[in-house]
């Protein structure tokens, strides 16, 4: 019974949604690994997760990442698509930084797309968070 | 949330942080979502009047940026960090209004569906 009346709230209450807007590269900074932490957390306590990418955040998702010393932050990123949350990178941003969309630069799923994107998911979402120096 | 409040510290020129936040404010303002800019720290240079960056160093103009806001969105210019730098309200872009520590409490506590954003 209790368990019928949880699955009906949980249908009833539409899944609250998180945007995080990272401003920082990969690697100086843990910026990125702070965001995989946080929305991997937030996905799996069932929030709809949004990843803006600005500025520097734009070089997250590059493919053919090697690094030596560090974990992939392209790999994280993957896991997160993975796990249903959506990514979208600021085009002036990444087209500025040679990760031009006739490039496919970056790892499956991620879109490059206007700052419009950002200001809609800010009114959509239930919170906002920004990661950066 | 129903509204945003951009928070820029960093100085116009330098650094990309400034111009990228205005523009998060004014695609907030062009889809109706309520939008204003916070100018704390060295942010407050990016509302002095008569900035000549294009001509100077290629950079496009932060003042031109805090015209798009206004009016729908403020620009607000924290007081104190703009006096500890030597200028006063008359140095400001027309758009600019200059607020307290207190003007800023009742802001950052009154407002509990914003999204704050520090760039």
């Amino acid at each position: 019974m209790l368990a019928e009346q949880i699955c009906y709230i949980m249908e009833e209450s539409p899944p609250k949604m998180l945007t995080i807007l990272l401003t920082e590269g990969p690697y100086r900074s843990q910026y990125a690994d702070m965001a995989y932490e946080i929305a991997k957390s937030a996905l799996n306590k069932n929030y709809r997760v949004n990843l803006f990418l600005y500025m520097d955040a734009t070089h997250i998702p590059k493919k053919e990442q090697n690094p030596n010393s560090f974990p992939n932050v392209a790999h994280k990123f993957r896991i997160l698509l993975e796990k249903g949350a959506n990514i979208k990178a600021c085009v002036r941003c990444s087209t500025a930084r040679g990760h031009s969309c006739a490039q496919d630069p970056y790892i499956k799923g991620v879109e490059i797309k206007t700052v419009y994107e950002l200001a809609a998911w800010i009114g959509k979402s239930d919170q906002v968070i920004n990661l950066g120096g | 949330m129903d509204s945003v409040l951009l928070i820029i510290d960093k100085a116009p020129y330098g650094w990309e942080d400034a111009f990228s936040g205005f523009y998060v404010a004014i695609a907030c303002l062009n889809i109706g979502l309520p939008g204003d800019v916070l100018l704390t720290g060295d942010g407050v240079y990016a509302a002095l009047e008569g900035q000549d960056s294009e001509s100077n160093i290629g950079f496009p103009s932060v003042e031109e940026l805090t015209y798009l806001i206004f009016p729908e969105g403020n620009v607000m210019v924290h007081g104190p960090s703009l006096e500890s730098r030597g200028f006063t309200e008359e140095d400001l872009v027309e758009s600019a209004d200059l607020i307290s520590d207190e003007d800023l409490y009742e802001i950052l506590t009154s407002r509990h569906k914003t999204a704050f954003i520090r760039i």
